[in-house]
């Protein structure tokens, strides 16, 4: 089953709704503004993709220093080039809802932190999610020694069986002690 | 096999791709019809406006918004409590009758003055008026203990001691930020905030500021003499006379007057200080800037209070009227100032810092200070109940506006669920306690006047339920009424019994909390050993294999999974 042309069937719609953390309002704004992203010729195609370039036009996805990263763990393309069809979108749409629980959100913000795919968050993957956070203008930059400093900081605290790298467990292990992440962890649209 | 509702669950937790799902529920195939409970979606007011003002500003300010739905809805609550069992059925009996009458405001039926004290044909109305009174502030306490509780637990026992560590900054990044300028500015902050937790900040400016801080506390001491002292010379000019001549009204007015100026100004310098001070953490810059502002707060009410209490009800008939008369007038001149406060102060502020004086800059919207005074109007809520609905209404999109049109988000992230926690607690502690003991104390204390008022003719509002037990004595059935209220009720050892079973309850969870502590510092540490002892292994294995190549794969897959357990063993443990 997939989307048929500019309306959702019912059977889909309920569907969705068992599927995913999304109430039948949030399904259906997703519909329209995913069926706003693709071509004409591909609105009448059942399970068209949409490509990351287009994707990351959404103004919820636009300054979001992540927004190639989120489309590229969502996307199931065999090509890996992050586009995403209508479903990929809402199991987007449906990891950073309101109402997903701490594990799935937490699972998902490791792969999204996880720049290399490898299952671990080792030093070049900390590397590249600080200069991810921090800019990469000259000034806001850290320098090398500050750099080697915050990772040897962050290993120290969330690594817990003194391997180097930070695993799934230890990284929700973390999370679960922050009160702030599911409410940051959060894309409406 | 699982309820649907569990099966359901189970899938949605699953971190797989749709298709992979999908496939899941096909295999586990079942009908079923599920009744989506969306009407809580609909429900939610304000969802636009809180997700833009969430995306240029970021979760910190929205706890300031989500703070003040929240009260919303415990006012609206508590108006249909009281207006349900009070003044329905006062309108019903009396009709409109009660709105005519010389001075308008004093008789109409919102107005607790004109309350009558006979009983209606079966309905009494003493009664009822305390009970409703009572009821809805247990209410009001037992709601605010429940959320205090929950909040605590969730943002300050299981949060701990990793709270300002560079990890936390980089995995709570706001992913609900869409504005370009706020993402740019966050990313700059979280830069600059990394560079200081890298750095243990200077001990060397110390030495100066404590000086200053020495000089801006006696400041502080000064002020707040100075503030009472003038208070009470107001308070005493002010005197109210039934002389409706135009000075005595504009007198009667002072008072609210130099109240909320009072509050507006004072505020602003501790901002000021504060600018000056010098704090280690962000978290106890805002800290202290609330508990002066807390101080403040408390002292203007304790003043008003006393005087309220002590002095009004020696002069004369129908203190109640004028007490609510003057809460009245001091709602109405708050409600004033925090308007022009919001549209003229800020908006000359952001005038100033643009064009005037570029580098100051446009001013910081302060969560503290709004919120404070979000309690403080809440407070005066608690005194006069019927006079704060509409208010919060238009006090909170004046907000919203003054917000997105001339502000900017504060330069520093705040931990925007302790915050939340401390509002809470700060609503119920010194705010609500101190109502519930003034509200408690003219129940039991004051004569009430003999000419205006449901509780006419009594020694005080609570001889209104000694007057009902009375009765009931009388009648055969309710004798078990009769029987709780002489035991239970009016016996002191009720009350110390509970208090020491409260006592007893916390200290034995408090026991069980260090246990459980303890018990996690050595399975941490029990993790770590296992981690050397499968690196040992590991080479180990190695070794052996590079002479016996291809057995003992298996092996290895066997320590992973032990690794695995303990991480479930501490996850358990929390």
């Amino acid at each position: 089953m997939g989307t048929t042309a500019s309306q959702l069937s019912k059977e889909s719609l309920s569907e969705y709704q068992e599927l995913t953390f999304l109430t039948k309002q949030e399904i259906l704004l997703a519909h329209k503004r995913f069926t706003e992203l693709l071509e004409k010729h591909e609105k009448q195609q059942i399970d068209a993709r949409a490509p990351m370039g287009r994707i990351t036009t959404l103004p919820e996805l636009k300054s979001n220093p992540f927004k190639e990263r989120i489309c590229q763990v969502f996307s199931t393309s065999e090509q890996k080039d992050g586009s995403l069809t209508f479903e990929d979108f809402l199991d987007l749409l449906s990891a950073f809802s309101d109402s997903a629980t701490l594990e799935i959100k937490s699972h998902y913000a490791f792969r999204i932190f996880d720049f290399d795919d490898d299952g671990t968050l080792d030093c070049a993957d900390l590397e590249k999610l600080v200069n991810c956070l921090t800019g990469e203008t000259n000034d806001a930059k850290l320098s090398s020694t500050e750099m080697k400093q915050l990772i040897s900081n962050i290993l120290e605290e969330s690594d817990i069986d003194k391997d180097g790298t930070v695993n799934l467990s230890e990284f929700q292990h973390v999370i679960s002690r922050s009160p702030d992440f599911v409410s940051s962890f959060k894309i409406v649209l | 096999a699982l309820s649907t509702r569990d099966r359901i669950q189970a899938i949605r937790d699953l971190p797989m791709s749709f298709k992979e799902k999908k496939h899941i529920r096909w295999v586990s195939h079942k009908q079923i019809k599920m009744i989506r409970k969306s009407f809580s979606q609909t429900l939610k007011l304000w969802q636009g406006a809180m997700k833009s003002i969430g995306g240029k500003f970021g979760t910190s300010v929205l706890t300031y918004f989500v703070f003040l739905k929240w009260l919303l809805m415990f006012n609206i609550f508590s108006f249909l409590v009281n207006f349900g069992f009070v003044t329905i059925p006062l309108l019903v009996y009396k009709g409109l009758e009660i709105l005519t009458g010389a001075g308008y405001f004093k008789y109409t039926v919102m107005y607790y003055g004109s309350y009558s004290n006979e009983s209606l044909v079966g309905y009494n109305m003493q009664l009822a008026y305390f009970f409703t009174i009572a009821v809805y502030m247990v209410l009001c306490g037992i709601s605010l203990i429940f959320s205090m509780a929950v909040n605590f637990k969730d943002n300050y026992v299981l949060a701990d001691s990793a709270s300002n560590s560079a990890w936390q900054l980089l995995c709570t990044w706001d992913f609900s930020v869409t504005n370009e300028k706020a993402v740019k500015q966050r990313r700059n902050n979280l830069c600059v905030q990394l560079k200081e937790s890298l750095s243990e900040m200077a001990q060397q400016d110390l030495v100066i500021y404590q000086q200053c801080r020495v000089f801006i506390f006696s400041l502080h001491t000064v002020f707040i003499i100075i503030h009472y002292l003038y208070l009470f010379y107001v308070l005493q000019q002010a005197t109210e006379n039934d002389n409706w001549s135009l000075l005595e009204e504009a007198k009667t007015l002072l008072v609210p007057f130099v109240v909320s100026l009072i509050n507006l100004v004072i505020p602003l310098f501790y901002s000021l200080f504060n600018k000056f001070e010098h704090y280690s953490t962000h978290r106890k810059q805002i800290y202290a800037l609330l508990i002066r502002n807390v101080f403040l707060k408390m002292s203007i009410l304790s003043v008003l209070c006393y005087y309220w209490m002590s002095k009004v009800p020696a002069k004369g008939s129908g203190w109640e009227s004028m007490v609510g008369q003057s809460l009245y007038r001091l709602v109405l001149f708050d409600f004033l100032f925090l308007m022009l406060g919001s549209f003229f102060g800020e908006f000359l502020s952001n005038v100033i810092g643009t064009k005037l004086i570029p580098r100051m800059g446009v001013p910081e919207f302060d969560v503290a200070r709004n919120v404070l005074e979000l309690i403080y109007s809440q407070t005066l809520a608690w005194y006069e109940p019927y006079e704060r609905y509409i208010r919060h209404f238009i006090s909170s999109s004046s907000v919203s506006v003054s917000l997105t049109h001339n502000c900017q988000p504060p330069r520093r992230s705040g931990r925007a669920a302790q915050m939340q926690t401390i509002f809470i607690f700060l609503l119920f502690f010194p705010f609500f306690v101190g109502a519930l003991s003034i509200v408690a104390y003219t129940a039991w204390s004051l004569t009430p006047s003999k000419s205006c008022g449901p509780f006419r003719g009594l020694n005080n509002s609570f001889s209104a339920v000694d007057v009902w037990i009375g009765d009931l004595k009388n009648i055969t059935g309710s004798q078990w009424v009769v029987e709780i209220y002489n035991n239970v009720i009016r016996s002191e050892i009720f009350y110390f019994l509970i208090t020491l079973i409260i006592l007893v309850i916390i200290y034995i969870l408090w026991q069980v909390t260090n246990g459980r502590k303890e018990l996690i510092r050595r399975l941490r540490q029990q993790i770590v050993n296992e981690g050397k002892d499968k690196s040992f292994l590991l080479e180990r294995l190695q070794d052996l294999q590079k002479s016996i190549p291809n057995k003992n794969t298996k092996q290895k897959k066997q320590k992973g999974v032990c690794c695995e357990n303990y991480f479930m063993l501490t996850s358990l443990c929390m």
